[in-house]
Parts: structure tokens; C-alpha cells; sequence
């Protein structure tokens, strides 16, 4: 059962499947797609794999997936036998579940803002940044409110991929003018996050060597 | 230009962890908090005299805190003491990041830029803090005590239901409400934002946990009265000093 990731390296929702995969361990074969500047993720090849011409795309055997907190349910349901990563017993299933919505609905915004200003898609900068600023600040309402409980993720006791779908968005955010100045619960998240065994930087997220 | 004389709190100290650093603003001016390994706290101007990349966005390695960019580190006195592309180098002591004396009291880190003869005490120790949270807004440090007078918190501990806000040093409030003390640290950032750091006088054993959340929920009230409710110009407030 081979997967294959069709990725761009500058795409955070790939380096959400990304983080899934090495976080893991999970042997791949990785595909570059030429997003930026050759868009070939919205040509007929890639079309018939996802109609919507987006990243990522995951192949997993017979079966081709698109989205990535979708494909990151899928590799936690089907590739984490403990069954850590996405909980399916008491409150933390549901958890898991708001925070994936809310990465791919809410915080969407941040991957938009960012998309504007590094690619130049055009967009509302203003309005995306205000969005994405708004996301990010209910996120460190969370952490805070969390921490009063000693509660150190997103979803549950331990880290899942809600964690993962919510990390790129936050720790890319400088990429669109929001600094991580005002985020101090974020901050301490993202640094339990980037000690997570298997964690990966990408171009934008220092590697402090 | 300089800072308003006196003390200024520029973080809580339970939101800057040994071995990180971040960036903030007073009056305008950009400076980097950071803690090294051994747990004390420094406040810099935010600049490597490199190439003008902020400090903040660095990271610390030991008592040294390094530039993003080229790894330029630097010792806790903020003189250069590394240059990666030349391993071998002596570096000159004329290569120094501005420091500036950093205390830390009522669970937040305090600084100032006031020269060492001239330089006040810093607000004293209350002893136990449990830290809430900062809250930000777009508004100066008077009008930010305005809504907290406006909308003053419900005690956690019953006791007298009177609020009482009396400002003990030039940044620092003092805020009580029932059998509960506050400790609420003004930071002007810029002209147009101000962060107040919101810490409680008391133990753990009283505070930790529902406590603490009982005090977030009234700065999320706070701040959604900020947004929602329009505060006087800091004009009109000088007008009327």
C-alpha cells in the first residue's frame, strides 16, 4: 500500500500532511508539483485526481484523497495503530474534529492572506489579514484558557492532528504581516509542537540549528 | 528619543520560557524580551547591528541569543561574541546590541531606559502571583483604565462588592474587587495600542485554575467592551487633567 503525496513545498497545507507523514513515519513517495508559478495542480492530469485543482492530494492504494485535514484523518485512522492522533473515544474525538473544521473554515483565512502575499492571487489584504489575525486570536484564547487547566493542546491530554492542521497557519503567520508578538500561549504551543518527535520545518519556519 | 521615565512592563514572566525570546514595543520603539537558559530575563533594543534584523525573531542557545539571519551571537551584556562566517574571529567589543536594565516583579518582566543615578525603584514584590493574561487594544493607557473602571470584575473571593483602582507606581495598578487583589501593568506600546498585563496578588492554592479563569473571562469582557464601546480621545482626557 504505497502512498504518494503530490506536494508544493511552499503549500502549508502540504507541510500539514508533511508534518502527518514524518510525524508517523510513514514511507512515501512525494511528487513536486509545479504550483507556483506553473499552477499544474489545476491541469487535466491533476484535475482527475482532484477536480477542485487543488493541494495536496494523497494517494493511498486504490484510494485518492484531497484535503488536507481529510488526509490527515486518514493517516491517523488507518496508519496510528495506538489511535493517539485522532481519538475516537469520549470528548477528544469531537475536539478533534471542531479544530480540523475550524483549520480548513475559520483559519483558511491565513493560508488566503498568505497565498496574496506571496503569490499575488488577488485578494482583500486588509480584510484577509484582519480574518486570519481574528482566527489566531481565538486560538490563543483557547491556549490560555487551557493552560489555567494544564492542558498543553488543541484537542486532548496529548497532541493529535488538530495540533498538526492549526501549527502551519500560526507558525507562517509573519509571512502576512501578523507578528507573534500578542500570541504568547501560541508561542509556547508551537515550541512543545516543534519538539514533537518527527517535526519538520519548511521555508518560512526557521530551523534553529 | 527615550522612554516616559520610571518602570515599564513589557511582558508577563510566565509568557517568556528560558531559552526564548519576543518582540514587543514601547512607545513605538521595537525591543526583544528574552530569557536565557539560566532563567534570567533580558530587555533589548530589537535590532542586530548587523543588518537590522530583529533579535526576536532569533533564537537563544545557552546565555547567547542569536540573529536569524547570520547567527551573530551575542553575550548577556549584549556584546557580539560570535560571528559563524568567521569561526576564528576575535570580534571587536565595539559590537553591542543597547541593554537596558530588566527586573522582574508582580509576575511580569519591568524595564527602563532611565540612566543608573537617576534610576527609581522598581514597584515592589507583592510576593505570590498568578498570572491571567495581556490584553490588547487599540486605545492609550487612560482610556484603557477608563473601561477597566467601567467594567470592573466580579470578585472570585466575596468581600467588599466596591471596586477600588489605585495606580502604586507610574505603569503599575492595583485593582480590588471583593477578597480579590489585582496587579495590572500598563504598557503603552505605540500611539494607537496599549497592552495591560493582568496578574493576581494571591497563591496557588486559592487562584490556580478556576481563579485564573474566573479573571480571563473578565478581560475577554474587557476587551469585547473595547471593541464594542467607544472610549473618550486621549485628547479629551488631557483636556481635562
Amino acid at each position: 500500500m504505497a502512498l504518494v503525496l503530490y506536494n508544493y513545498d511552499l503549500d502549508e497545507n502540504c507541510y500539514k500532511v508533511r508534518l502527518a507523514l514524518s510525524m508517523l513515519k510513514l514511507e512515501h513517495e512525494t511528487i513536486a508539483v509545479n504550483a507556483f508559478p506553473g499552477r499544474e495542480q489545476e491541469t487535466p492530469p491533476f484535475l482527475a485526481l482532484n477536480p477542485m485543482g487543488t493541494l495536496p492530494i494523497l494517494k493511498d492504494g486504490e484510494q485518492t484523497l484531497f484535503g488536507a485535514e481529510a488526509v490527515l484523518a486518514h493517516l491517523a485512522r488507518t496508519h496510528d495503530p495506538a489511535g493517539t492522533w485522532l481519538p475516537v473515544e469520549g470528548e477528544a474525538f469531537a475536539a478533534v474534529m471542531q479544530w480540523l473544521f475550524f483549520a480548513s473554515g475559520d483559519l483558511s483565512a491565513a493560508g488566503r492572506a498568505r497565498a496574496n502575499a506571496l503569490f499575488g492571487p488577488p485578494g482583500d489584504e486588509t480584510a484577509l489579514r484582519a480574518a486570519a489575525r481574528r482566527a489566531i486570536m481565538a486560538m490563543e484564547d483557547v491556549m490560555v484558557a487551557n493552560g489555567f487547566r494544564a492542558r498543553e493542546w488543541f484537542a486532548d491530554e496529548r497532541h493529535t492532528i488538530a495540533d498538526v492542521a492549526l501549527f502551519p497557519a500560526f507558525a507562517l503567520s509573519r509571512d502576512f504581516g501578523v507578528d507573534h508578538d500578542e500570541f504568547p500561549a501560541l508561542r509556547k504551543w508551537a515550541r512543545r509542537f516543534r519538539a514533537i518527535p518527527g517535526f519538520l520545518t519548511m521555508p518560512g519556519i526557521p530551523d534553529y540549528h | 528619543m527615550s522612554l516616559a521615565p520610571g518602570w515599564h512592563p513589557v511582558a508577563l514572566s510566565g509568557s517568556i520560557d528560558p531559552g526564548t525570546s519576543a518582540g514587543t514595543h514601547l512607545d513605538g520603539r521595537e525591543y526583544v524580551v528574552w530569557r536565557d537558559n539560566s532563567g534570567v530575563a533580558h530587555v533589548w533594543e530589537d535590532r542586530c547591528p548587523h543588518r537590522g534584523m530583529k533579535l526576536s525573531f532569533g533564537f537563544v542557545r545557552g546565555d547567547h541569543i542569536a540573529c536569524l539571519y547570520h547567527g551573530w551571537q551575542y553575550d548577556t551584556a549584549g556584546r557580539c561574541r560570535y560571528i559563524p562566517a568567521h569561526p576564528d574571529l576575535d570580534v571587536p567589543a565595539t559590537i553591542t546590541v543597547p541593554v537596558f536594565a530588566t527586573v522582574e516583579t508582580c509576575g511580569m518582566i519591568w524595564t527602563t531606559t532611565d540612566a543608573a543615578p537617576n534610576r527609581a525603584a522598581p514597584p515592589a514584590d507583592p510576593g505570590e502571583a498568578m498570572a491571567v493574561t495581556t490584553l490588547y487594544a487599540d486605545i492609550g493607557p487612560l482610556a484603557f483604565l477608563d473601561a477597566v473602571r467601567a467594567l470592573p470584575p466580579q470578585p472570585f473571593i466575596p468581600g467588599d462588592p466596591e471596586p477600588q483602582l489605585s495606580q502604586i507606581d507610574g505603569a503599575l495598578w492595583r485593582l480590588t474587587a471583593g477578597g480579590d487583589v489585582l496587579l495590572l501593568g500598563m504598557q503603552r506600546l505605540n500611539d494607537v495600542r496599549s497592552a495591560l498585563h493582568v496578574v493576581i496578588a494571591g497563591s496557588a492554592s486559592t487562584y490556580a485554575g478556576a481563579g485564573q479563569s474566573h479573571v480571563f473571562a473578565w478581560t475577554r469582557a474587557l476587551r469585547h467592551r473595547l471593541a464594542t464601546v467607544p472610549a473618550k480621545s486621549e485628547a479629551t482626557h488631557a483636556e481635562a487633567v
